[in-house]
Parts: structure tokens; sequence; C-alpha cells
């Protein structure tokens, strides 16, 4: 197999593209077909049978200019008039010699042995870059070079001086560019290294210690999660539009017909709509995780249709518009600020956000909705009004409480968990995306 | 060597015979056609709406002299309406109006049991091609001399409906249990088009060529616009292009589409308009831009605009 292809493949998959065996295959096929002469066919060729989405063209875009770059040639450092001053220094480095003899294929193939008996490959992480360069120094022979400067400075002379002087901005011009190529091996191999690190980081780690910045990879992992509750649900969807041939009512309607059917009639199944209300805490109690409450409503909102968003704190009013209508972060930042809402950023009062459900939204229950309530119960020692609970949980067909503390701290001081708890069909710990997972999967196993 | 090789012999035939369509190609579309081409894969075209995703396929199709299949994907399609049906409704009228034949064929029979075993030597007459409705899949698998198949906005369809796919897209063939396996005569070249509603799976990924079409450069949607509009003046075109590429970088809900930088050329060309002023470009402004919304913020920047396009094609 093609060498040069097969390095490129790996550099590929390690920064993040997916590249099958089938790809592979393809990619060896079209670089027959296009040769390595021309740049930018080879580019095109590989970047049809390699790269498969946005994302992947643009690590391709860097990978490929990173793979097939020019930049490590010395032949350019050297103008073609440069008269090749033989070395006046006996038992001279070989960088030494190699420098004042303006011999640039020689270097360009002693960086790039160097940089392999380096084995700068395996760097991972951005703290080796000092390590790596070192090394790859000291395989260069880079102290000799600084000896023969010296000597040379000490020596005086013109001649002598002047040499050490263009030795010294050869050294510096190489200093650079091992730094860059240190530093594009790492773009090229460890990035993904990193990420998956913290994906895995990502599941465990508490919610309310989440970042910002973190928000819009969540949000992808997030919505993993969402979508497979979806195709639970498109699947029936699909096999109640099909429908059959409706033979009995078609024969009956061919009556009309003396007997010849030309009124056909299908049969279609009747389809389990998914319909969830979501109801979700923004007090300053569940500050710190509310952010995740809310992107996980908004990500079963991107995919569900019949879904109804609600916030509360000290009252409850409906969101569901206002995910429609607004791109994540902004949606987020009004919910949490409750700017341009009808809500109340008191005190949080389950019971009385409850009743106001119970009161206004009532007609959104159904024998198949299924309603998730977010919240630590945390009621400020107000009156719980289990019983509103209890009718919410007699009129749909199950109820889920989210809390993000452990159950050990549930009926604590002011929360009212262990009240509710009697009327909720499950209740979950839910602080991390671990935990949101098997939710996830709860509702999966029991639709 | 075939017709259809000659065609794809090498990239620039590609590319001058898409130019001959009236399509006009970047270097990495023609490129990956010519893969395409040569490896027999399909193609998955991305790109914001309104870039030619669909054009290129009906260019491709007639560069390459074949008809144009064209599967429109939505939520729900399923094979029944992609790939073939049974004309139910023909069976049975048939059924009804052979009755008579019928009762003649079993008429010698005792038992039942013969009546039926007679029956049993005619059954599968009612499930034979004749009765069979080819949708757009198996029609472009029956083409004889291969077709362009078009499998539009496949980010629309449901997962199922993307596995299904997988199957007609590696092997070329359909099995149809009452009749047997059909497979293509000539393969058909294929498109797939997505705009990105959903993410489409690894799978159906791996198996295609992946190509992404952005909106144009500059030069490009120039000659785009003097192959398609004959008869505009060069400065027009420059300043036409110009200002569009200017709306592009504004935050607006919908992007005016390459289509609609012809559409707008057109109209321009029907008013005899000769350069871009600001009355002419508020009052067309509605042939390329389709929200009211998107209308009032280019409004409110038309002087710069203008002035800006005229400043670069004066």
């Amino acid at each position: 197999m093609d060498r040069i292809l097969e390095n490129f493949i790996t550099t590929l998959r390690r920064s993040g593209v997916r590249v099958s065996v089938a790809e592979t295959m393809d990619a060896l096929r079209a670089a027959e077909l296009s040769g390595y002469g021309v740049r930018q066919l080879l580019k095109d060729f590989l970047s049809a049978s390699l790269a498969k989405s946005l994302p992947e063209k643009e690590m391709f875009e860097s990978c490929f200019r990173h793979f097939f770059s020019i930049d490590d040639t010395f032949e350019e450092d050297f103008p073609a008039e440069h008269d090749a001053t033989p070395p006046a220094v006996q038992g001279a480095a070989f960088l030494t010699q190699a420098f004042l003899a303006g011999d640039g294929g020689g270097l360009t193939i002693a960086f790039n042995e160097a940089a392999g008996r380096a084995d700068i490959g395996s760097i991972q992480s951005p703290t080796q870059k000092g390590l790596y360069t070192q090394r790859i120094f000291q395989e260069l022979g880079m102290d000799t070079l600084n000896r023969d400067i010296r000597r040379l400075t000490e020596e005086g002379g013109q001649e002598a001086l002047a040499q050490a002087r263009f030795l010294e901005i050869m050294r510096d011009t190489l200093i650079e560019r091992v730094r860059n190529r240190i530093q594009r091996q790492l773009d090229l191999y460890a990035r993904q290294r990193v990420d998956e690190l913290s994906e895995g980081y990502m599941r465990n780690m508490h919610l309310s210690s989440l970042d910002t910045r973190d928000l819009m990879r969540i949000h992808v992992i997030v919505q993993k999660m969402v979508k497979q509750l979806k195709d639970r649900y498109s699947r029936k969807q699909k096999a109640a539009r099909r429908g059959r041939l409706d033979f009995k009512k078609t024969l009956r309607r061919s009556v009309t017909y003396s007997g010849l059917p030309f009124d056909i009639h299908w049969k279609s199944k009747k389809m389990d709509r998914p319909d969830i209300v979501a109801i979700c805490d923004v007090s300053r109690s569940v500050s710190n995780v509310v952010r995740f409450f809310l992107l996980v409503v908004y990500s079963l909102n991107e995919v569900i249709s019949r879904i109804r968003s609600f916030t509360f704190c000290s009252n409850l009013v409906e969101v569901s518009h206002l995910f429609e209508t607004y791109p994540l972060q902004e949606a987020l930042a009004m919910l949490k600020s409750g700017a341009g809402l009808p809500i109340l950023m008191n005190r949080t009062d389950y019971g009385s956000s409850l009743c106001d459900f119970m009161d206004q939204y009532a007609d959104s229950l159904s024998k198949s909705t299924t309603v998730i309530i977010l919240g630590d119960a945390r009621n400020n020692y107000w009156n719980p009004r289990t019983e509103v609970l209890r009718s919410i949980s007699e009129r749909c067909r199950r109820l889920i409480w989210l809390n993000p503390e452990t159950p050990s701290l549930w009926g604590s001081g002011d929360s009212d968990m262990k009240a509710y708890l009697p009327y909720c069909t499950t209740a979950r710990e839910c602080s991390t995306l671990r935990h949101l997972e098997k939710v996830v999967e709860y509702l999966l196993r029991s639709t | 060597m075939s017709v259809m090789t000659e065609k794809f012999s090498t990239v620039e035939r590609v590319l001058l015979g898409l130019k001959d369509t009236g399509y006009i190609a970047t270097m990495q579309i023609a490129h990956t056609l010519y893969l395409a081409f040569h490896l027999g894969k399909p193609i998955l075209v991305e790109g914001p709406a309104g870039v030619g995703k669909t054009e290129l396929s009906k260019a491709t199709s007639s560069f390459m002299g074949v008809p144009l299949i064209r599967l429109q994907c939505y939520e729900g399609l399923d094979e029944s309406k992609a790939l073939y049906e049974w004309k139910y409704g023909k069976q049975l009228l048939y059924t009804q109006l052979l009755k008579d034949k019928l009762n003649r064929i079993i008429e010698g029979e005792t038992s039942l049991a013969e009546s039926i075993d007679k029956l049993h030597q005619y059954d599968d007459i009612f499930f034979s091609p004749q009765f069979l409705e080819p949708r757009p899949l198996l029609k472009a698998l029956q083409e004889k001399d291969g077709a362009v198949l078009l499998v539009d906005e496949v980010d629309k369809s449901d997962d199922e409906f993307e596995a299904f796919l997988l199957e007609i897209l590696s092997d070329f063939q359909v099995s149809i249990p009452e009749i047997g396996t059909i497979e293509a005569t000539s393969q058909p070249f294929v498109f797939l088009t997505s705009n990105s509603t959903r993410e489409l799976g690894e799978a159906l990924r791996r198996r295609c060529l992946h190509l992404y079409i952005s909106f144009p450069d500059q030069a490009l949607e120039r000659e785009i616009v003097r192959t398609r509009v004959p008869g505009i003046s060069e400065k027009l075109t420059s300043q036409l292009v110009s200002f569009i590429h200017q709306v592009r970088k504004l935050d607006i809900k919908k992007l005016p589409s390459v289509s609609e930088t012809i559409d707008w050329a057109k109209t321009l060309v029907l008013l005899h308009a000769e350069k871009l002023d600001r009355e002419l470009v508020k009052n067309t402004l509605n042939t390329f831009l389709k929200a009211q919304e998107d209308i009032r913020v280019t409004e409110e920047k038309l002087h710069t605009l203008t002035e800006h396009a005229l400043r670069e094609a004066p």
C-alpha cells in the first residue's frame, strides 16, 4: 500500500476524521487516478473520498496543508548566488558545515531525520513542547553548533566574525523551524486525544461545575441522547403511516360498482405520539444547574413536536415559544434571567407553581403525557400542596422527577422531596450527564 | 471506448461538457464528478440552499445524455413510494373481469382441492411485471442506457429510509419477493443532496463521495450570470454580483441564492438597466430577498452597499 497515503490517513484519523477501510480503498484508487503531480487534483480527489461532512472538510484542509507542506525545506534559505564558503574551522559540526556550504538539501534531510528520531509523532499535550524541542536540538547537534559559533567569535578577525553572525542568524531560523514543526505536529495529532479525554471527563463532572464554554459540547452530547428517543418514536410513526390494504372495506365499497373494486381503502394504525410536558425550576437554589436543565428541555424541543415547556420560580409560565424563536444561547439567557417573561423571581414556591399549572394548563395533560419535573423541591417552607401533584400524577401517564441533589439530601431542611415522592412514577438524581443518559435509557425502555 | 468513458476521459472535458449545458462548475466539482464516474460511486452534495446542488445533477444528466430521475425525499417516504408498488386496483379489477374465465378453468374439476391445484398453475400472473408500478429507484435501475438518479434532500427522509437506500447504493439491485432480484442493466449515476436539516448517518456518508458546494466567488458568479443571461453588459454584471456578495455578508435570514442572482440579472436586463443605482435596487430587492425582515435590513444599508458595488466596478 501507498506509504504516503497510509501516513496521511493515519494523520486524518488522529485529528478526528473518521476514515473507514472502504474509504481508504477509495482514496487509494483516487490517488492512482490523480497521481501526485497536481496538488489541487490530489486534494479534491482525497477530499471527496475521505472527508464526508463540513467539519471534516475543514479538518481535512488543515491536515492536507500541514501534511503536504513544504515549510520544512531549507533550500530557499540559500539564495542561488550564495557563495559557498568552505568551513573555516577544522572539525566543525555538521550544522556549521551545512550552513556555511549552503547545503539546503542536506539540511532538509537531516532535519526530517532528527524529527523522526526524536519521535515527535507521539507528542500528546502542549506541555511536552519543550521536551521535544530539546530532543530535536540534541539530535541535530545544536550544542556543537553553539560551540563553533563561540569559537569563531573568540577567534576574531573580520571573516570569522561575519561567519559567526551568519551562523547565528541561521541558528535562529532553525530554532523557529523546530518550534513550528512541533506546533504543527501537536495540531495534527494531539487535538483529538485531548477531546476524547475531556468528553469522558465531562460526562462524570457535576453539572454545576461545567463552564459556559463547554455548553455547546454538552449540547451535542445531550442532542445525541435525545435523538435516540426521537428515533424510537419515528419508527412507530412510520409503521402507522404506511397502512395496509383494507380488504373488507374495499369489498364492501365495491358493491356499489357491481362488485368491481374501484374504490380502494387503506387501513392505518392509530399512533402513539410523543407527548411531553417539561416543568423546570429556575430559582436561585438550583441556579448552578439550571442552565443544564434548560439545555435538556431545549434539546427535547428541537426534536419532539408535541412538547410544552414551563419554567417557574414563585409562579409558573409557559416558555415553549421562546425555544422555537430564539437560538440556544439567547433562549437560555432569557430564561435564566426571566427577562420579558411574566415570571416572579422571588422565593421558590412549588405549591403555587403547581397550582398555576393545574389552573391554566391542565388541558395539556392526557393519558399519554409524560411529565418531567426538573427541580430540587426546596420550597422555602411553603405549603408543598402535594394534593396538586397528586392530581397531576393521576391525569398523566407518568411523572418523572429529576433532582440535582443526591437522594440522601432529599427531605433535609426545606426540601419537600419526600412529600412529593409518593406521586412520582420515578424520581432520580440528575446531576451529571451520566445520570441523564440513564434517564433517557429509562424513557426508552418504557415507551 | 464507449461514448460515456470518452466524455469522462479528462477533467477538462467534464468541465467543458458541463459548461455547454450552461452549468459553470468549479474545478472541485469537475474533479469530484470525474472521480465518481471512475469509481462508480454516488456523490453526496451538501451546501447552503441555492448554490445549485439540484442544478448540478440536471446539468450532469444532459451532459451525459441520459434521463434524469428524481426522487424527492420527505418525512415518511417509504419503499412503496420510492421503489415499487403493486397496482392493487388493477389486480382486483382483473380478478373480477376474469371471473368467467376462472370459472371455466375450474369447471371440469370435481373437488375443491383439485380446483385449487388447477388455479395454482396460474397464481403468479397477478404478481408479474405488468402489475408492478415502478417508482423512481426501480426506474433508475431499469433504464437501459443508464440514468442520473437524483435523491433530493435526503436529510428530510427518516433514518429507516436512509438505511434502505444504503442497500441499493452499494449493490444497485433490489429484490422483489414475488418476482426476484432486479439488477441494474447499467449503473445509474447517483446524486444525493442534503441541506443538513438532520445529521446523516455515518454509513451513508461512507458509501458516497462527498462534495461541499459553497457560494461561488465573484469571478465565477459573474461567469454564471454571463452564461445564463445573454445580453447583459459587463459593467452591470460586475456591479450586481458585487452587490449580491455584500448582501450575503449581512446578517439576514435567507441568503440570496445563485438562481436568485440570475433572476435579478434578468429583471435588470428587462428594465434596460445599464448600471445599478439606489432607486433601481430598492425597487427590485424583492427578486432576491424573500423575507420582509431581510428587505428591511438591506434597505437600511442600501446606500453604502450600492456605493461600494459602484466603486468596485465603476
